[in-house]
């Protein structure tokens, strides 16, 4: 029995800049690592990570219900609060980042590099971090899975770009090693919720899914062709960025259905 | 001091004084004046400008006399001022903090309305006013608790459903309360919020008489916090993977 069919949860209040800055976040993040693994695609992934990383910061500070207090998110540093640890990693990101894109800052591009991995995955223990069914009970494959999200984002838009055949290795294994972990994180996904059904029976998350499959079997073959290159970059792009949607509209759906 | 609230729904008479006190004493806007078809709840639920909520729920009858269709469950909720506060663990701007009597309290000039206490209460409590765009919740009175008054919804009550005090004395108030319904025969009574694992424990908890779901309330809420801990060890374990795809790719180039 329940209570007239009123959902117990309040419907989380985010609208879709929070999805779009956690795409936006975790290929920044992604790219600015691989930039720092390896120095031919520096500058390149340097200006990719602050062309996302300035958008994703737009959306986060228009979400607000008060955008002209986002500076009160550095106003205490709260060990329990994944969004305050996010704060402070960005607050250390973001200007370093900048110093790797626009002054080509070797001690910028390793602070970026280094923390642009939590970055990519840190929104994923955020999600986790809530009373949202969808979310709280996916707590062990959520953080695996927009880390994985993160790195196929970067690798598929850094293949739409013209590189020289060794960037261009680089960047396919790099893409494979997202698009491979971004499925298994998935499925993962899948097993760990009591309730699959808002993931499954999710048109969002299966067109993401299909989506990086996709571009993973155009991205295998080991011979460069153009053509096969920028449509895995498409596809890729497209699954990563749909599967923050689908994560957020799963939420939405398990908050109505709880009871 | 340790203070909150103890609601008996058994004398629960339903009358909504503490809707109405609240709502005075807070000068919170009004809802709109709309009808619900839920019994007599047009309050529907607990939110950003309502704080106390009656919850009626029309029981069937289980005399099996003809006449007697119904009986009736009423509780009046609010915020559980909770021991272990998902609100305040999340909060990143340390805008909602717990008061010197143990309660939880959002500060509405720090408040910057992140949205993430909605998503992180595990009672459907705290939510963003769209008008003013931040987040608000019961405060326990805040302001009358320090200047020794009681809140005003416990004040209201004509029955003493809510009453307001020390914990440790309601605790024993109320252990007391389901000691006598029992002996009557209502053995079906019982305390919700007491010794709850998943918050560690409420500073507004509740006597029931049916199952939790019944009023609206999570059988087993469980406070994020208690499974951050394996997201933060799974984003560690995936940043090293990433790192590593991240040199292992470099290494392809040569």
């Amino acid at each position: 029995m329940t209570y007239y069919d009123v959902p117990l949860l309040k419907r989380t209040v985010w609208k879709w800049y929070i999805p779009a800055y956690f795409f936006l976040g975790g290929v920044a993040g992604a790219s600015s690592t691989l930039g720092l693994a390896f120095p031919p695609l520096r500058r390149r992934c340097a200006r990719l990570s602050l062309v996302m990383l300035s958008a994703g910061t737009v959306c986060l500070v228009a979400d607000l219900g008060r955008p002209s207090r986002f500076a009160n998110m550095l106003r205490v540093f709260r060990p329990s609060s994944p969004m305050s640890m996010g704060s402070w990693l960005l607050a250390v990101y973001g200007p370093a980042a900048g110093a790797s894109a626009l002054l080509s800052s070797a001690a910028g591009t390793t602070v970026a590099g280094v923390t642009g991995v939590p970055l990519a995955g840190y929104t994923g223990v955020l999600v986790a971090s809530t009373a949202v069914p969808a979310w709280q009970d996916a707590s062990a494959s959520m953080p695996a899975l927009f880390t994985a999200s993160g790195v196929a984002g970067a690798a598929s838009l850094l293949m739409l770009a013209g590189n020289d055949d060794a960037s261009a290795r680089v960047v396919r294994r790099y893409g494979i090693a997202g698009l491979v972990g971004e499925l298994a994180a998935a499925a993962a996904l899948e097993a760990e919720v009591g309730d699959a059904r808002p993931y499954r029976e999710n048109p969002l998350w299966r067109a993401a899914e299909a989506l990086t499959a996709t571009s993973l079997l155009l991205a295998l073959p080991r011979r460069r062709n153009r053509t096969r290159e920028v449509l895995a970059g498409i596809t890729g792009t497209l699954g990563s960025a749909l599967v923050k949607f689908a994560v957020a509209q799963a939420g939405h759906i398990s908050t109505k259905s709880h009871s | 001091m340790t203070v909150g609230f103890f609601t008996d729904t058994t004398v629960c008479i339903g009358c909504k004084a503490c809707e109405v006190a609240c709502k005075q004493w807070n000068q919170l806007p009004d809802d709109g004046f709309s009808f619900s078809g839920m019994s007599y709840d047009n309050t529907v639920s607990l939110g950003a400008s309502t704080w106390r909520h009656v919850a009626f729920i029309e029981k069937p009858a289980s005399s099996g006399e003809p006449d007697d269709k119904f009986s009736w469950l009423m509780m009046s909720d609010v915020c559980k001022h909770c021991e272990t506060a998902a609100c305040l663990e999340v909060c990143p701007t340390g805008s909602i903090i717990r008061t010197e009597f143990d309660s939880v309290f959002v500060q509405p000039d720090i408040c910057n309305g992140c949205g993430y206490c909605v998503s992180a209460c595990p009672f459907g409590v705290i939510d963003r006013r769209e008008d003013d765009g931040r987040a608000w919740k019961c405060t326990l009175c805040y302001d009358r608790l320090g200047a020794g008054m009681t809140p005003a919804c416990a004040q209201a009550c004509p029955t003493e459903s809510i009453v307001f005090g020390e914990l440790v004395d309601l605790h024993e108030r109320a252990a007391a309360r389901v000691d006598a319904l029992h002996a009557a025969g209502h053995t079906e009574a019982y305390l919700y919020g007491v010794d709850q694992a998943g918050t560690d424990g409420l500073h507004a908890f509740f006597l029931l008489t049916d199952e939790p779901e019944v009023y609206n309330l999570p059988g087993s809420p469980v406070a994020p916090s208690k499974t951050t801990g394996r997201a933060w060890r799974s984003m560690v374990a995936a940043g090293v993977a990433m790192a590593v795809a991240a040199v292992a790719s470099a290494r392809s180039a040569r």
